[in-house]
């Protein structure tokens, strides 16, 4: 293979990863509405999983 | 209490807000510095009001922070920004959810049902009211309509009951609640009056 394959190889798996990282970090960042009940402290049945 | 609206008003007026509106807004200290960004709104749905924040980080690489804000420790939320006194107000994230809460889960995506069965979309964002930047209650959500609503699947809101709770896999509301429907968030603020006045005369 000619030495500028390996470059394009590098540079194509450079980007995924960071593609990969971009992603995960924006979901570990991103918001939602979390859903409680507060006069179910104690009990897991009485706290709603809304999703 | 004065009419509720959706711009940014004097002190003493309400405004009402999307979740969505709220997450990322920077959390700032009396002193003026940032230290730490909204991560997720924790909704009380036995109260129907903000219980607090889950927070992240302010750089661009940090995640989620282990100490959250309870909604006692919030000095004013406003559409720029969430004041507190000072960092000693964050209390662990487990005591802002709950401690050993399991179960929870984000409302953004649950379907919403009648009391008579009928399916009316899923959540695509919350309507927070916040009243002189020191009480925020969920009055309401942004729904993806579905057939039902014969909206042609348009977003669109649809108010709260002050009784309703949220639990299981749906949030179910009263039938009347889908004839009080609003297509924008100004004219919601009269959707939600109405509904409640409604439901003052049925109990």
């Amino acid at each position: 293979m000619d030495w500028w394959i390996w470059i394009v190889v590098v540079v194509a798996v450079l980007l995924v990863l960071a593609g990969s990282a971009a992603g995960v970090q924006a979901r570990r960042r991103s918001g939602g509405v979390i859903a409680v009940r507060r006069g179910a402290i104690g009990r897991r049945a009485g706290k709603g999983r809304v999703k | 209490m004065t009419a509720p609206t959706h711009e940014p008003g004097p002190a003493s007026s309400s405004a009402m807000m999307l979740a969505s509106e709220i997450t990322k807004r920077p959390v700032v200290t009396l002193a003026g510095a940032a230290v730490a960004q909204v991560k997720d709104l924790v909704f009380d749905g036995t109260a129907g009001r903000i219980a607090g924040f889950t927070l992240s980080g302010r750089g661009l690489l940090s995640g989620p922070l282990r100490h959250s804000l309870p909604w006692s420790g919030v000095h004013g939320l406003g559409h720029d920004a969430v004041m507190i006194k000072d960092e000693s107000v964050f209390e662990s994230r487990a005591d802002v959810l709950e401690r050993g809460s399991a179960g929870r889960g984000d409302v953004l995506g649950s379907r919403v049902l009648t009391d008579g069965g009928t399916d009316l979309g899923r959540i695509s964002d919350v309507v927070v009211e916040v009243v002189e930047g020191t009480t925020a209650h969920v009055v309401g959500y942004e729904i993806a309509s579905s057939d039902a609503l014969d909206r042609q699947g348009r977003k669109v809101f649809i108010p709260l009951s002050e009784t309703t709770a949220v639990s299981g896999e749906a949030l179910v509301i009263p039938a009347a609640a889908a004839e009080f429907v609003a297509d924008d968030l100004p004219g919601f603020a009269a959707a939600v009056q109405a509904y409640r006045a409604r439901r003052r005369t049925e109990v």
